[in-house]
């Protein structure tokens, strides 16, 4: 049985070439050499031609034997070669984790000043007011006559105003002076003209014009302004109102003050001061006086005030049945307090090593 | 305004100035400052020379024993203009002086030398620089030198609203306290005394426009001396901000400052026919005011006039011709009250904006007319030496109603949200010079008195009660209503998407003014259109006009940060351009607002980095970022047309077309590349891009909530396909070639190539597509058919080749 002797001989070559077998290429040469159609187990095979029909089945049986096994120890060696090379590679160099990560595009970054006004627009929107928006440029009437600021007043003095070439728009005289909003409560009168009726609870944010141009300030700037008008409101609400403002905005310790000022759309009015971001109200900062609210302890943030009856009359409501609150504020001087921005300038410069950071 | 406190002092007792300053901002007079008078001098004190001798290596310089109330100590001075004995100023070590050095000890020539003696001038009081300011003998030595002086002052800087015309001047704050504190008021006397003959013999007065004067009095001071005005009388000006100039003028100005009237005084003899007209100016009338400019005069203007020529703007400032001057013996003095929109009127016409104008603006207290007159007229008799003649000539065409107003008892409450009980309403108004004319169950009458003209209605009653009680005393509530809590609107959502896709795609946000010059949007109008709305009182030339634009904003601004060696750069703006309105608009908007979203980006397409980076952006980055926005925005079928707009390279720009639902082309704005001519005016190079869209037609077709599709249960099949067509064929055609088949469910253009050995003129297409029918497993055969039909339409349709 000479066959059956050559495929042990061949069974016991695999054993001991394929366990020495350094990489997945010399195991594919052994296959090859081994099982391959050219290769030792069929040239085994091809002498069965010779064998007695008695003897084959044997011989057969021996030969499947043999491959199978030639082929489990295929299977093991490239498992076992992997395994190794991966043991290997786990072991190996480390790759560089402080080279910097790839990225396609740096993110764009949002001015602050639209981030303040959305700040602010959205803690009034939690508490149930709509926004509206208007024209910048717009008619004498709504930026001031409605408003109880009459021509040829002193308080006209309170907002340098910038007036629109009336020619330019196609207007003949006597329509009306054309100006760029001082403020943003044209939009409030057109809100509550809109609505007819009352309740009428608006935030309105928006650009706004002044003709003033220094260290602190800049000829447009930004404003929200906020109006609650309705049965029952009061100085009350509008102190409660503001207060909530303050903490969801500055953070839950900020405390407020209200005392008493003058703007001709509310009676009476009043100024709103927040405890100082910087010191926390306290005046002073490591034994310095505090440069934010120059000691004080309080910065000025907020004008407000009960809608004046003649602003109510103005849009067509009764003073005698409904009372209001408004309020308004310069978005830069919140964005300046809340991030710390020292330089108004920034604002407009639009570098974007400044834009970046926000 | 500013306002003494040992001035105020005097009509009213005062708490410590801080305390003051606190109560008077909390009844709404703003105080902005506390500003200590004489604080410049801290470290000064007075000292008596003891003793001297010549410094022992300098001939010009002295050593002196001085006593500065704690001992002998030793000074080197250089000065020569006083004598053992004297008291003089000495800046103790650690003074810092007005001119900014600090006192040190210090050894001058090998003397020690422990402070300075000073002059009038290193002090800051005065130009006298010839030696030392020589105290009275009897200072104290050791006592700071402001105390000596008499200079010792807190002054308040307190912002008066525009609505307190009241609160303009020392009584009218002193009343303020008295009201806050409790504490009663000392009103000052006159003094007046009169003597025969009466003024009337020597002076006319007569009001030609009523309207514009209610009242005019007058009285004459004769035998006057113009002289400089005493210390205490200059130091309270000083102190106030007001230059002394001269007895007279002193005397009104120090009555202004005092009482808010403001007072003219004119030399009797300069009014020719000894006559006051109070007139309009006539068209064309001419004068001189006290700034010596020719002025010509509106005949909106109020004047006063004597019989020749007007020689005052009537409240606002007087005329050169008939100026107090060194010589004037008689004085005619002027107390007027005149209306205040049209002093407004005048003062603005003119550029002016003084004490008297700012006063009448607002409106003076029509009672005080005649009180102010004669304290100042017996204020300058005093001071002059002169005599007040008998009576005032006061012509009085429009009396005043005192005004009467109904509080009804329940109302502050209502308004508040506190209750105001009728004691305390009352207690406030009355304190406040408020006078009670009737009261019922259900409304109190209450008199205003003269000086508050601000108060009309009962809203400024309750203004008064809470401003009294102290706004601290209202608690806080939130309004008592229900919320319907609309829906967020379409056009916020929009923004918001907006903003996050340009911010993905690298785009920062730019906030610029609203305004530009005029130049920088010529480039984008290159046929001479229209460059903006024109401001008619600009702030710059640079922010002369409204623009018609956001780019040219944007192409400045990119410029900017190239200058700060910032070369990346995406930046995006939201915000309204301006036109003039369409005619026949429904709305009294006078302006046409069209909010645009315009966009630019220049530099590297990526960061450079270790591996990768560093080619520059091309149109089809900037389109790469458009598509994402529409993708966000939900808009979908936009077609990108060669060819954009004027400021737009004629062969690298593009309109973005969107059919509506309707049917209807809808533009959606262009981008390319900026052209490069607009690019060179705005000093930027080749390679910058940007867009400009309509952002109203972005939230008309975006659709934020769509309907989906399910995804595909069959599996599909993948065929690529180059071919070769003309250069001037558009990927577009050849793609929409290719989707008209209708089992291609996508395709992928991954490679444009043109180049040997593609023929001249022409490029080699590749493409990815996938098959799949929705119903069924797609067969290779069905595939290889669906192929073939589109092989023969871009044949047919553009002359493409297929490429093996």
């Amino acid at each position: 049985m000479d066959l059956v002797r050559d495929l042990e001989a061949l069974a016991e070559g695999a054993r001991q070439s394929i366990a020495s077998a350094p990489d997945d290429r010399a195991l594919e040469e052994l296959r090859v050499r081994f099982l391959g159609k050219k290769g030792e187990l069929s040239a085994v095979l091809r002498g069965m031609g010779q064998l007695t029909p008695e003897e084959r089945p044997r011989v057969g049986e021996v030969a499947n034997r043999v491959r199978d096994e030639v082929e489990s120890l295929l299977v093991r060696a490239r498992q076992r070669i992997a395994d190794d090379r991966l043991e290997k590679e786990l072991q190996g160099s480390r790759i560089d984790v402080t080279l910097p990560g790839r990225r396609l595009l740096p993110r764009g970054h949002r001015h602050p000043v639209t981030r303040t006004t959305e700040e602010i627009v959205a803690i009034f929107a939690r508490l149930g007011y709509e926004v509206a928006s208007g024209t910048e440029i717009e008619l004498d009437w709504y930026n001031f006559e409605a408003l109880n600021i009459p021509a040829d007043h002193p308080a006209r003095d309170m907002q340098d105003t910038f007036y629109v070439d009336e020619a330019a728009l196609g207007r003949v005289g006597g329509e009306g002076a054309v100006l760029l909003r001082t403020h943003t409560s044209p939009i409030q009168i057109r809100a509550m003209k809109r609505a007819g009726a009352p309740p009428v609870r608006v935030v309105a944010p928006g650009r706004v014009y002044r003709s003033d141009y220094d260290q602190t300030h800049t000829p447009m700037f930004h404003q929200v302004e906020g109006i609650c008008v309705g049965p029952g409101i009061t100085f009350a609400d509008l102190k409660g109102t503001l207060a909530a403002f303050a903490r969801a905005f500055f953070g839950a310790g900020t405390r407020t003050r209200v005392r008493p000022s003058y703007f001709p759309f509310v009676e009476p009015g009043a100024e709103v001061d927040v405890s100082c971001t910087i010191c926390a109200g306290v005046g002073n900062r490591a034994g310095a006086r505090c440069g934010t609210c120059k000691g004080t302890g309080w910065l000025e943030v907020l004008g407000s005030g009960m809608v004046h009856p003649k602003v109510l009359e103005n849009v067509g409501f009764d003073p005698s049945a409904v009372t209001g609150f408004a309020f308004g504020m310069g978005v830069e001087r919140m964005a300046m307090l809340k991030y710390g921005i020292a330089d108004l300038r920034l604002f407009y410069e639009n570098d974007l090593r400044f834009l970046e950071q926000f | 305004m500013r306002i003494s406190l040992s001035w105020l002092a005097t009509y009213v007792p005062l708490p410590p100035a801080e305390e003051l300053a606190r109560r008077l901002t909390d009844v709404g007079l703003e105080v902005e400052a506390v500003e200590r008078v004489g604080a410049a001098l801290d470290g000064v004190v007075a000292a008596r020379i003891l003793s001297s001798e010549r410094h022992p290596g300098a001939e010009k310089l002295s050593v002196c024993q001085v006593e500065a109330g704690q001992g002998a100590v030793q000074v080197v001075c250089g000065a020569t203009n006083w004598k053992v004995g004297d008291v003089v100023p000495l800046a103790t070590p650690g003074t810092r002086m007005p001119a900014g050095h600090r006192i040190d000890r210090a050894s001058l020539r090998g003397v020690d030398s422990h402070g300075m003696l000073c002059s009038a001038r290193e002090l800051g009081l005065s130009e006298d620089a010839a030696g030392l300011l020589i105290l009275p003998a009897d200072a104290v030595p050791g006592t700071p030198l402001a105390r000596v002086l008499g200079i010792e002052d807190v002054v308040l800087e307190v912002n008066v609203t525009p609505n307190r015309a009241d609160a303009l001047s020392h009584l009218g704050i002193a009343r303020e306290v008295a009201a806050a504190t409790g504490a009663a008021m000392a009103y000052p006397e006159s003094g007046l005394k009169q003597q025969a003959p009466a003024a009337s013999s020597c002076l006319r007065v007569s009001i030609e426009a009523p309207d514009r004067c209610f009242r005019y009095a007058a009285r004459v001071v004769e035998g006057v001396r113009i002289g400089p005005s005493p210390a205490w009388l200059a130091g309270r000006l000083e102190a106030c901000g007001v230059r002394s100039i001269s007895n007279v003028v002193d005397a009104t100005n120090f009555v202004l400052l005092e009482r808010g009237q403001p007072l003219h005084a004119f030399d009797l003899d300069k009014v020719a026919g000894a006559e006051i007209v109070v007139r309009m100016a006539r068209v064309g009338e001419k004068m001189v005011t006290l700034d010596g400019v020719e002025r010509t005069l509106s005949p909106d203007d109020l004047v006063i006039a004597d019989r020749d020529r007007a020689s005052a703007l009537a409240g606002v400032m007087g005329g050169g011709d008939s100026e107090i001057s060194a010589g004037t013996t008689r004085v005619l003095l002027e107390s007027a009250w005149f209306e205040p929109t049209g002093v407004r009127r005048t003062a603005r016409r003119h550029g002016f904006h003084t004490e008297a104008s700012h006063r009448f603006e607002r409106g003076v207290d029509p009672e005080g007319v005649v009180p102010a007159l004669d304290r100042c007229a017996a204020l300058i008799a005093e001071l002059s030496g002169g005599t007040v003649r008998r009576g005032a000539v006061d012509v009085h065409p429009h009396r005043r109603k005192p005004l009467d107003v109904e509080l009804p008892w329940a109302r502050a409450g209502q308004v508040l949200g506190m209750p105001v009980s009728r004691k305390e309403a009352r207690t406030a108004l009355l304190a406040l010079g408020f006078e009670l004319r009737a009261t019922g169950a259900k409304n109190g009458k209450f008199r205003v008195p003269s000086w508050r003209l601000d108060v009309t209605r009962e809203e400024d009653l309750i203004e008064e009660i809470v401003r009294l009680r102290g706004y601290d005393a209202i608690p806080e509530t939130l309004p008592a209503f229900l919320s319907d809590t609309p829906a967020q609107p379409h056009g916020a959502l929009v923004t918001e998407r907006a903003r996050q896709a340009l911010e993905g795609a690298g785009f920062s946000e730019a906030v610029n003014f609203s305004f530009v010059a005029p130049e920088d949007l010529r480039p984008l109008a290159p046929g001479g259109g229209p460059t903006g709305i024109p401001i008619r009182n600009p702030i710059s030339a640079d922010l002369a006009v409204m623009r018609s634009s956001l780019v040219p904003s944007l192409l400045k601004v990119l410029a900017y940060n190239r200058r700060q060696r910032v070369e990346d750069v995406r930046l995006y703006e939201i915000a309204s351009t301006y036109h003039p309105r369409e005619a026949g608009a429904q709305d009294d908007a006078p302006a046409r607002e069209d909010l645009r979203l315009a966009g630019v980006a220049t530099g590297r397409r990526h960061p450079v980095g270790w591996s990768a980076g560093g080619e520059p952006v091309d149109f089809h980055d900037l389109k790469g970022a458009l598509e994402a926005l529409l993708e966000s925005l939900g808009i979908e079928g936009v077609r990108f047309v060669a060819g954009g707009a004027t400021f737009l390279h004629p062969r690298s720009a593009a309109t973005l077309e969107w059919t509506s639902p309707g049917g209807s082309a809808v533009a959606l704005g262009v981008a390319g590349e900026v052209h490069p001519r607009v690019a060179a005016a705005f000093d930027l190079p080749r390679g910058v891009f940007a867009f400009d869209l309509s952002f109203p037609a972005l939230v008309e077709a975006a659709r934020l909530v769509r309907g989906h599709a399910g995804v595909p249960r069959f599996p599909a099949v993948l065929r690529d396909l180059a071919v070769v067509v003309a250069n001037e064929v558009e990927s577009r055609a050849v793609l929409e070639g290719v989707r008209a088949e209708p089992l291609v469910e996508d395709v992928t253009l991954f490679d444009v190539y043109k180049g040997a050995p593609i023929p001249e003129g022409k490029k080699n297409l590749a493409m990815a597509i996938r098959y799949r029918a929705a119903d069924r497993t797609l067969t290779d055969s069905e595939a290889d058919a669906a192929h073939g039909r589109i092989v023969e339409r871009l044949k047919g349709e553009l002359e493409a080749e297929l490429r093996g």
